[in-house]
């Protein structure tokens, strides 16, 4: 009975060792460590920077939904004890928001699908409808890319005087149209890698079937180039929004015309009398405009109104430009 | 001129269906490109030569008019040697650009392919990481960073009421001994991450559209040859990645000094009517650059990198 019992734990003992001695089973194991091992850097490393983009956003809108005369309150740390809309509201004053949003909006949407036609039209003509000295002209791309705005700035400032542009939104959109708008050559050069990756048969099954270039261009080349469409667009309409300089330089910003951007940097740069002008002083009480913490949670406020928009159309289209980046293959 | 060009146009229309492919090709080259020959033309190649030639004057506004007058290089030596702002002068802020950009590049090169490397891994989640890795690039504007000033409004808050030591890895460091200049390298680079981020955005995505582009069949051939995922990296990935290594590296140099402090400078002076200064001031910029990329390139060609390594 006693040896029987000695002679069962050899066998699992030996079973055991030869488990762990097996080579085969070994690697498995191994293998299988390392995978896990990964797994959890990989998504620690990324679970810690998707944070650390997404900490400031919440914690300004947090901040936003804080009652006025709670800015300085010990107690409140991250959720509001008070919830309010009053700093929105302030904001909004203070940038003339829906009417600056509607202006941004339409002057981002349609330089940009201005953009989008000129680029994708040269894009094309420098992939697949190559000739002679196309070579030395896509050189020029290159350095419209490289040579900074400031340094055309100026005649171009003077170029629109004489066309009686300057104060319109007219300059930007022929900015945009002409292909020399907003890093313009970057989104020629996009489209350029992507038309170079599209298959060649395309091109030559549609002109076997009769089709013009034109019409391969327009029905076979571009349905194609969905990817390139998406990511072209929206960061043409996202660097519109965003845009101060060329805005700035050919004064489309006015009174009647007011754009998010000019709007918030004029108010940041000194939000007590962009209260004052605006009216907004007459929401709240001295005690509260008086303290310069709360000028500053202004200003965040606003800068996170003019954000919001953008964030919006994200949440929209992000399914769309993170499936074109799959498709994309950008690089030529 | 134009009357030329329209009976062309009229000839080779009513020709269209006679023409060869080739022919039909070069028209519609012609048509596709002639909206971005006219930009070209007028809103890039004549402001670029008129600049360089503005730089060599004095420009001062008149009722309606600019009255110029020829001081040779005293712009360009203004800007370097007498250009001063409250804070900074033009010489430094370009000096420290530049070392900036020198020290930024790589590890800019090296972060966005590695976050590439890992966005294109299959996990769960993976749409909604990759759509919030592009968050910073959307969010990323003048107008916002110059009123959140740096998140002071919300630094300040969170001071007032003590809380600001939750995340103070400076603190927790310090306790675990570690040596200080190793410190103060990680904090400032987890202070900057958000940066780093924003700038990243668009090198990730060209890394990640080139690392998809890379054939499917090299990946299955080394698996069934028994190489590890690491082995794959550097065998595979990193070769073919490095042809798109230039163009991100071009487009990381444009993007860091457009938006450096350089280039708001020469807003500034703009906006201010230094127009020559300005202009100087912008080919310096552009000199600058320029200098770079030709050393970069040189490089580059030394060592080899970017050269496809199947052609050799």
């Amino acid at each position: 009975m006693k040896t029987n019992v000695i002679e069962q734990l050899k066998a699992s003992y030996h079973g055991v060792v030869e488990n762990i001695k097996d080579p085969k089973k070994n690697a498995k194991r191994s293998r299988k460590a390392k995978e896990i091992s990964f797994t959890i850097v990989r998504s620690t490393l990324l679970i810690g920077l998707c944070f650390v983009i997404l900490f400031p956003t919440i914690q300004q809108i947090l901040m936003a939904l804080r009652a006025p005369s709670d800015v300085n309150n010990p107690a409140v740390i991250w959720i509001p004890e008070q919830w309010s809309i009053m700093n929105i509201k302030i904001a909004a004053i203070v940038l003339d928001y829906q009417k600056a949003v509607v202006n941004s909006f339409k002057l981002s949407a349609i330089s940009m699908v201005l953009q989008m036609a000129s680029t994708a039209l040269a894009g094309y003509a420098f992939s697949r409808l190559r000739f002679k000295g196309s070579n030395i002209l896509f050189i020029l791309v290159i350095l419209t890319i490289v040579i900074p705005p400031q340094a055309l700035s100026l005649s171009q400032y003077l170029y629109f005087r004489g066309l009686g542009l300057i104060g319109k939104e007219g300059s930007i959109y022929l900015m945009s149209g002409l292909g020399m708008g907003i890093r313009s050559g970057i989104f020629i050069y996009i489209f350029r890698s992507f038309f170079r990756g599209l298959p060649k048969e395309l091109e030559e099954s549609a002109m076997i079937d009769g089709a013009g270039v034109f019409r391969t261009f327009w029905s076979v080349m571009l349905p194609n180039a969905r990817g390139a469409l998406v990511t072209v667009g929206l960061f043409a309409f996202v660097w519109q929004w965003n845009d101060a300089y060329y805005v700035k330089i050919f004064e489309v910003s006015t009174q009647e015309f007011p754009l998010l951007t000019m709007r918030l940097i004029n108010a940041a740069e000194n939000m007590y009398a962009a209260l004052f002008y605006t009216g907004g002083l007459d929401l709240i009480g001295q005690d509260v405009w008086a303290n310069p913490v709360f000028l500053a949670l202004i200003s965040n406020v606003s800068a996170l109104l003019m954000m919001l928009p953008l964030l919006i159309m994200y949440l929209f289209v992000q399914k769309q430009f993170v499936e074109s980046i799959e498709r994309t293959g950008i690089v030529g | 001129m134009d009357a030329q060009k329209k009976t062309a146009d009229k000839v080779s229309l009513s020709k269209l269906p006679k023409m060869t492919y080739k022919q039909q090709k070069l028209f519609w080259a012609i048509i596709f490109l002639l909206p971005w020959v006219a930009g070209i033309i007028f809103l890039f190649l004549v402001p670029f030569f008129e600049s360089l030639r503005y730089s060599f004057y004095d420009l001062t506004p008149q009722a309606g008019e600019i009255v110029k007058e020829f001081v040779g290089l005293e712009n360009y030596l203004y800007a370097f040697n007498t250009h001063v702002t409250s804070t900074s002068s033009f010489r430094v802020e370009l000096l420290t650009t530049t070392t900036d950009v020198l020290i930024n590049l790589p590890v800019l090169l090296i972060f966005s392919l590695f976050i590439a490397v890992m966005l294109n891994m299959k996990f769960k989640g993976r749409a909604l990481v990759r759509a919030i890795f592009f968050v910073p690039v959307i969010l990323n504007s003048a107008a916002v960073v110059s009123a959140v000033g740096g998140g002071e409004a919300i630094n300040a808050i969170l001071e007032q009421q003590g809380i600001d030591r939750i995340f103070d890895l400076e603190f927790y460091l310090l306790q675990t001994g570690m040596a200080p200049f190793l410190i103060t390298f990680i904090v400032g680079l987890i202070e900057r991450i958000y940066d780093i981020l924003a700038l990243a955005g668009v090198p990730i995505l060209l890394f990640l559209a080139s690392i998809q582009s890379i054939p499917k069949h090299l990946y299955e051939a080394a698996k069934i040859e028994g190489a590890t995922s690491y082995e794959m990296f550097w065998l595979i990935t990193l070769p073919n990645v490095t042809p798109h290594i230039i163009t991100v590296t071009v487009y990381a140099l444009v993007d860091t000094f457009l938006t450096s402090s350089v280039s708001t400078i020469i807003s500034d002076e703009l906006n201010s009517q230094n127009w020559g200064v300005s202009s100087a001031m912008a080919w310096i910029y552009v000199a600058t650059i320029i200098l770079i990329l030709i050393v970069l390139g040189a490089f580059a060609k030394f060592f080899k990198i970017g050269e496809s390594h199947y052609e050799n």
